[in-house]
């Protein structure tokens, strides 16, 4: 082996010890060359190391504070390995967070910010963003501005920048978001920088970085650019609401409306015996079916006619019953003339199984007895009639199916409850992330 | 036309890279030489470099716009809140080019000869006027908008320069930007003023080869 091949013997470690003039503690200097800045992390003393030597620029001024993630801690995001080597808290004056630099020699400075809810990966762009409608226009999409510039102060320091990092550092900066990311700008100046952040999703960075998992709060106060965690479930919902709706409606057009299955007349003796008539067959097809019967008399004159029903069976004789009444009554009283009933009965019974079923009808007609006879009814034709009927006409007519509509109703209902439950949950959370814009 | 030779102050050998790099810094012993016709004359000592952490180093090699390229030189500037690097690539044809290095970002221009000094930005550089961030420029047809603007100093040097780089020479330093992702840089040293035009770009689309590597670091795939 030659010289010449062996140069891995020598590589060089980055991270380099120095002495701090302050508090004499070992400070490890990562990213030599580049970084301007250093405050120590034993006692925050603020040091210069842009020359050969540290350069004591503030002796300790603030309180410790400890990062949730240590200086020195490496992990890998988003397929990049980083080294957090500096960390700061910086304020708006209304909220806080917290921006860890991250360093790797072979990709450069990254940040990773935490506004106490969610972690965002940013980075320096090396483009500038174009100026669109309202926003910006950045990889293809459209950047809403989020509220108007506002100053950012710095709080707290510790580990490494490159550049003149100190606390009560104040810079200019303007929030521009769509969902999942933001586009900030920085100016203090001498410098105009565009940063893009990029929200991780929950876990990820403290998986990253090894530190405990946060949970993200449902309620509180959403990032800028924090997506909604309802917007998919929302979307999903509403197409499979629409899809149900055109099922439904397409069912609702093809499935056959009212069948007639037939149409008898009667005749019912007056307040005689109990007429008993067995009509049918009424054929329904399998599954449940919804079957009618009307009645009509339409001669009925202050008197009614009750109506049981009995839907039989032939085979099984299982019977549904049910009961109904015909009626129509008018006078004239000191109000004038009125009426009451129409002489109509329409009855439905459903989900009756299908098979051939016999309707047994038994239907006794009466008259009424009018209170008095000082309101006599010029009309009636009961008493004077030359030829008073004694029995009375009634029409029955049944049919099977339909009664879809009101299903179809409730199935909407049905449909629509979850899509809309979602777009509530969605818009509320819309609402919360977009409050600060209304506040100022 | 790489030129076989001899440092005229420790006698070591020398070869100087191309026709259009005129000055070199004596790998033997620092001195900062120039060749002037068929003769070189020692400008001076050329500062060494401090050591960073730069996974550039000379000889690397990368291709940029189908081009192969090596590092042979490099100038390392100071201004009062930080520190870059300029590496000097030098492509297959004679041709040169820099590869900026400022806070672990790269651009990679060449420099435009001619148009340069037509425009607003160019010529208020070059009147020694001071421009800020956020000023718009046109060169060679690009709108661009300053993004930032500084005087340095020039802390060392290695390598095959264009120019010799004197310690201490000062610079005034212009960064643009658009939103193409295309970059210049104006810099006015002395009575001249340069145009560079190019682009970021990230490492490792440069497909380099022969990185530096750290105990401590892992070389990414991408440069294995």
């Amino acid at each position: 082996m030659t010289d010449a091949a062996a140069p891995m013997a020598s590589a060089p470690a980055t991270t380099r010890a120095l002495t701090c003039p302050n508090c004499g503690g070992t400070v490890a200097l990562r990213a030599a060359g580049l970084t301007v800045t250093l405050v120590c992390e034993h006692c925050t003393t603020t040091l210069d190391v842009t020359g050969g030597t540290p350069k004591l620029v503030e002796r300790a001024a603030v309180a410790m504070r400890r990062p949730d993630i240590a200086l020195g801690t490496r992990g890998t995001l988003r397929g990049t390995l980083w080294e957090v080597v500096g960390y700061q808290e910086r304020t708006d004056g209304y909220v806080g967070w917290s921006e860890y630099l991250l360093f790797n020699p072979y990709a450069g400075y990254s940040y990773l910010v935490d506004d106490r809810r969610r972690y965002s990966l940013g980075r320096v762009l090396d483009r500038l963003p174009e100026v669109h409608l309202h926003g910006l226009w950045h990889r293809a999409a459209s950047h809403t501005r989020f509220g108007d510039p506002y100053e950012v102060k710095t709080d707290f320091v510790l580990g490494e920048f490159p550049w003149r990092a100190r606390v009560g550092e104040t810079v200019t900066e303007t929030d521009y978001v769509r969902p999942g990311t933001m586009l900030s700008t920085e100016a203090n100046g001498a410098e105009r920088t565009w940063t893009e952040l990029t929200m991780l999703a929950p876990g990820e960075a403290e998986r990253a970085f090894g530190v405990a998992p946060r949970r993200v709060p449902v309620s509180g106060r959403p990032s800028p650019h924090e997506p909604s965690p309802y917007a998919d479930a929302m979307k999903e919902a509403v197409i499979v609401g629409i899809a149900a709706t055109l099922a439904v409606i397409g069912v609702a057009i093809f499935t056959p409306g009212q069948v007639r299955a037939f149409r008898t007349d009667l005749l019912v003796p007056l307040d005689g015996a109990t007429h008993t008539a067995v009509v049918g067959p009424v054929e329904l097809p399998a599954g449940a079916s919804r079957v009618t019967v009307s009645a009509d008399a339409a001669g009925l004159n202050n008197q009614w006619v009750d109506l049981d029903y009995s839907l039989t069976h032939r085979k099984t004789q299982a019977s549904y019953d049910v009961y109904a009444t015909a009626e129509r009554y008018s006078g004239t009283d000191t109000d004038g003339r009125w009426t009451e009933g129409n002489g109509r009965a329409s009855t439905a019974m459903s989900s009756i199984p299908g098979g051939s079923y016999d309707l047994v009808v038994e239907a006794s007609a009466h008259k009424w007895e009018k209170p008095g006879t000082s309101y006599a009814d010029p009309f009636a034709s009961t008493a004077a009639g030359p030829a008073a009927p004694t029995e009375m006409p009634v029409t029955l007519t049944v049919t099977r199916g339909g009664g879809f509509f009101g299903n179809a109703v409730l199935a909407l209902i049905l449909i629509w409850a979850w899509p809309l439950i979602q777009l509530a949950l969605h818009m509320g959370f819309e609402q919360r992330r977009r409050a600060p814009l209304s506040e100022d | 036309m790489p030129a076989d030779t001899n440092c005229p102050q420790c006698g070591a050998g020398l070869r100087f890279r191309s026709a259009d790099l005129a000055a070199k810094v004596c790998p033997h012993c620092g001195s900062l030489v120039v060749r002037e016709g068929e003769g070189l004359r020692r400008v001076g000592e050329a500062a060494a470099v401090p050591d960073d952490v730069s996974p550039l180093q000379l000889g690397v090699r990368g291709t940029a716009d189908d081009a192969a390229f090596e590092l042979v030189g490099r100038v390392r500037w100071r201004w009062t809140d930080g520190g870059w690097s300029e590496w000097l690539a030098l492509f297959e044809g004679g041709a040169h080019g820099w590869l900026s290095e400022a806070g672990g970002r790269h651009m990679l221009t060449r420099p435009l000869g001619h148009s340069g000094t037509r425009t607003t930005v160019v010529r208020s550089v070059a009147n020694g006027n001071a421009v800020k961030p956020d000023d718009e420029g046109r060169i060679d047809g690009v709108p661009y908008r300053v993004t930032d603007a500084r005087d340095a100093w020039c802390v060392g040097s290695e390598g095959d320069l264009p120019f010799a780089a004197v310690a201490g020479a000062k610079v005034y330093s212009v960064d643009l930007v658009n939103p193409q992702g295309l970059c210049a840089s104006v810099q006015r040293e002395g009575g001249r003023t340069e145009v560079y035009v190019g682009r970021f770009v990230m490492l490792e689309e440069l497909a380099p080869h022969g990185l530096r590597r750290f105990d401590d670091w892992p070389l990414p795939g991408w440069a294995a």
